[in-house]
């Protein structure tokens, strides 16, 4: 014990400091439209890539092309920004990536500047205190980047975020997974044991619309096919530092943040 | 991997099956259908590092169960009955393995045509727990959801005052349609959705899945992309394993220890990410090779992983010194030698039983079989060996690492790429399998293509399937108390069981 203690004083603060600095320079992130013009469905390149359907390319002409990127499928599998040879699609290092409503998940390249994006930050009661039970309907990663959020180096309890092992002392429901039919009854029940006033997170692409399960016969189609849900995390899974940040959009104390483009 | 392809009719097939697995050196490495009208079933020859795959044409929907002569199959038959509609008669639990209530009855996903007038209608999906009967016997229903973050599942416990009497596992609640979906995507999207099948596991599962592509093309990869494999599928199981040995502390109440462990775990995935961009090591390796890292990278990682070696030296020999650790996991939750051959464990579980098997050392899967590490195996199979083991494995496969990047750094294969290209239409008619080493133990994909190329049955087994019935069994005769802890010394999959 006292070699423990020891230890543990020589290693000192692990923490960091800055919040929800954007990542690594080593780290894939998740792409993001920017204003270069697309050159439309004669290219298209980016909708074929994508594994998850995320994209969608319209209209031909240059100045008329239309993408559409749903950041709430996406996996991060990046191939959208290896293929796209107009610049249209680059990657975000931003790690301040929750939303709080569906459609900001949604990007075109008409509104890049996230003019979609003007919710009001509003300190909501859970400010200072989060209880939050997770439930688990999924593939496990997102509930280990849920664990690294509490580690020593995230350390998401200084915002007041405790996991509880009950909804009754819960105030926000954290889902990752597709939540398919298997999970859908005890996930629902979890929410209607909860005290009001509650919220419900969806953390992880799978969480928000089933990702690359969607549209099965497991009907893994996402949380907000049954419940009503608060904010949403993308990424597969996302980084601590998002799963993070959408607790403070939770909070009330964050809004989605703008793009972190790689400068090549 | 190549199979070679075998047919066995129903009649012969126990027989055959117990002749392979009980006097030859194999092992029953899954039993499956492609469409419900036929068994297959993989057999693996870890000697000679081959397989066959044996092919048994059904006339009805149902066989004789294979469970009482070969126990390892009863999850199997399970799973094969939800997803085929095959019957196994006389199985000793049969039970819905994967599809629950919510499902309409007569709905087989597998089957392309649907079972006409067969038993199989009649059965309801209702779940029967074991009954355990006596004066003052109760029982504990523990879950889906659990207390912790973890993925879901059903422990139901009979007890009497603190021993478990018995404990019965229900799965299935994180059945997502995996295999399904498999067959309805094009092949080269096909990697996302299998290393999704447990996605702690994206290494492993990414490999077998390559593996059995090129299989089926018959193509090597590149040298270098076979080292880069295999760092990739070393860094994942440094990484895991590091959690599940930092987990025990948890669960003993040693939490300067996991605390400490969790801090370098960031470390481990912070070398998955110099290599592939993720933390998990999503989408770096891929059929026909890797992702290409640049020579930058691979010296930084060298770099990390040899601090991270020194950082973990002191914090692993506070919890070896620690008498209070090793006596919580001393002789608690243990697996004899003989049911973790039965029921045919792999990986970390049957190793700590004395079970010298690691597919690494077996069949091809990067730069294995040549060069794989020392097997690291324990007498005991209890909990206190199945952490040994890790730990064990933990330096091994650091050094592993550590060995691979100095070479690579030192330019042997930096110049060639590290990926080929595939032909675009996968050969018809043909089967091949991946098996690998994940860090839990031996995961297959199996892949059978139809006239056209396209794949007619994508069969994941994940190393959790054989070794979820260890768990009930270790934790017979043990307090409510020590479960927590003998879980977490099995550190099973939900979703790679369930898929
Ligand atoms: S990064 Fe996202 S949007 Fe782009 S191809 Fe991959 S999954 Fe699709």
């Amino acid at each position: 014990m006292r070699k423990l203690l020891q230890y543990l004083l020589e290693q000192g603060v692990a923490t960091q400091k800055s919040i929800c600095p954007p990542l690594d320079d080593d780290a894939q992130g998740l792409p993001t439209l920017t204003a270069s013009a697309c050159s439309g469905s004669s290219c298209s390149a980016c909708q074929e890539a994508c594994p998850t359907e995320a994209i969608s390319v319209a209209g031909s002409e240059s100045n008329e092309a239309r993408v559409s990127l749903d950041l709430g499928c996406c996996i991060g599998c990046g191939l959208c920004i290896e293929t796209c040879p107009t610049g249209t699609i680059a990657e975000n290092r931003s790690t301040q990536t929750a939303a709080s409503r569906r459609e900001d998940l949604v990007l075109t390249n008409e509104t890049t500047e996230l003019t979609a994006r003007s919710i009001e930050e509003r300190p909501t009661i859970f400010a200072n205190s989060l209880h939050a039970r997770v439930v688990s309907t999924g593939c496990s990663s997102c509930d280990l980047e849920i664990g690294a959020a509490f580690n020593p180096i995230f350390d998401m309890e200084r915002f007041g975020v405790h996991v509880v092992a009950s909804p009754r002392y819960a105030d926000a429901l954290m889902v990752t997974g597709p939540v398919g039919r298997g999970m859908q009854e005890a996930l629902k029940r979890c929410y209607e044991a909860m005290a009001q006033p509650r919220l419900v997170m969806a953390v992880g692409t799978c969480a928000i619309s089933g990702g690359v399960h969607k549209g099965g016969y497991a009907e893994a189609n996402g949380a907000d096919s049954i419940l009503p849900v608060n904010v949403y995390v993308p990424g597969c899974p996302p980084h601590p530092w998002s799963i993070i940040h959408g607790v403070l959009v939770a909070q009330g104390k964050s809004t989605v943040g703008p793009a972190v483009l790689r400068t090549k | 991997m190549k199979l070679t392809r075998k047919q066995v009719i129903l009649e012969d097939l126990s027989n055959a099956l117990k002749t392979a697995t009980h006097e030859g050196h194999c092992r029953l490495g899954l039993l499956t259908s492609v469409d419900g009208t036929q068994l297959c079933s993989l057999v693996l020859d870890p000697t000679l590092g081959t397989a066959e795959y044996w092919e048994t044409p059904l006339r009805n929907s149902y066989y004789r169960s294979l469970t009482a002569v070969l126990p390892e199959t009863h999850w199997f038959e399970r799973a094969n009955w939800d997803l085929f509609g095959i019957i196994p008669n006389q199985h000793p639990r049969l039970k819905h393995l994967l599809l629950h209530e919510q499902y309409k009855r007569g709905f087989y996903p597998l089957r392309p045509q649907p079972l006409v007038h067969e038993r199989a209608e009649d059965t309801d999906r209702q779940f029967h727990f074991l009954e355990v009967q006596g004066e003052g016997v109760y029982e504990l229903p523990v879950g889906p959801i659990h207390a912790g973050v973890i993925e879901p599942g059903h422990f139901r416990f009979s007890c009497l005052g603190e021993n478990i009497l018995n404990l019965e596992i229900r799965l299935g609640y994180v059945h997502r349609g995996v295999e399904k979906r498999l067959t309805e995507i094009p092949w080269t999207k096909a990697r996302f959705v299998a290393e999704a099948a447990a996605s702690d596991t994206a290494a492993a599962n990414a490999l077998a899945h390559a593996i059995a592509i090129e299989s089926l093309f018959e193509l090597e990869v590149p040298a270098r992309a076979q080292v880069l494999r295999t760092i990739a599928l070393e860094l994942e199981r440094i990484a895991m394993h590091i959690i599940d040995i930092g987990g025990i502390g948890t669960d003993i109440g040693f939490l300067g220890f996991s605390t400490s462990m969790s801090r370098l775990r960031g470390k481990a995935l912070g070398l998955a990410q110099l290599l592939s961009g993720s933390r998990f090591l999503r989408g770096f390796i891929l059929p026909g090779g890797t992702k290409p890292v640049s020579a930058e990278r691979l010296a930084a990682m060298l770099h990390t992983c040899q601090q991270l070696r020194e950082d973990l030296k002191p914090v692993i020999a506070i919890l070896e010194e620690n008498l209070v650790a090793t006596e919580r996991m001393d002789s608690f939750g243990k697996v004899s030698r003989s049911l973790a051959r039965e029921f045919g464990l792999v990986g970390v579980a049957a190793r700590a039983c004395g079970i010298e098997y690691d597919t690494r050392a077996h069949f091809c899967q990067g730069i294995y079989p040549k060069d794989a590490p020392p097997l690291s195996v324990e007498q005991n199979g209890d909990i206190l060996s199945r952490t040994r083991v890790r730990i064990a494995e933990l330096w091994r496969s650091l050094d592993l690492v550590e060995k691979l990047l100095s070479e690579t750094c030192a330019g042997a294969t930096s110049t060639t790429s590290s990926c080929i290209e595939l032909p675009q239409q996968l050969p018809p008619d043909a089967v091949a399998a991946g098996i690998v080493e994940a860090f839990r133990g031996e995961l297959i994909h199996l892949i059978v293509t139809g006239e056209k190329g396209q794949i007619r049955r994508y069969c994941i087994k994940d190393p959790s399937s054989n070794n979820w019935t260890a768990l009930s069994i270790a934790i017979r005769n043990n307090l409510i108390a020590d479960f927590p802890l003998c879980n977490k010394s099995f550190s099973l999959s939900y979703s790679g069981n369930d898929l």
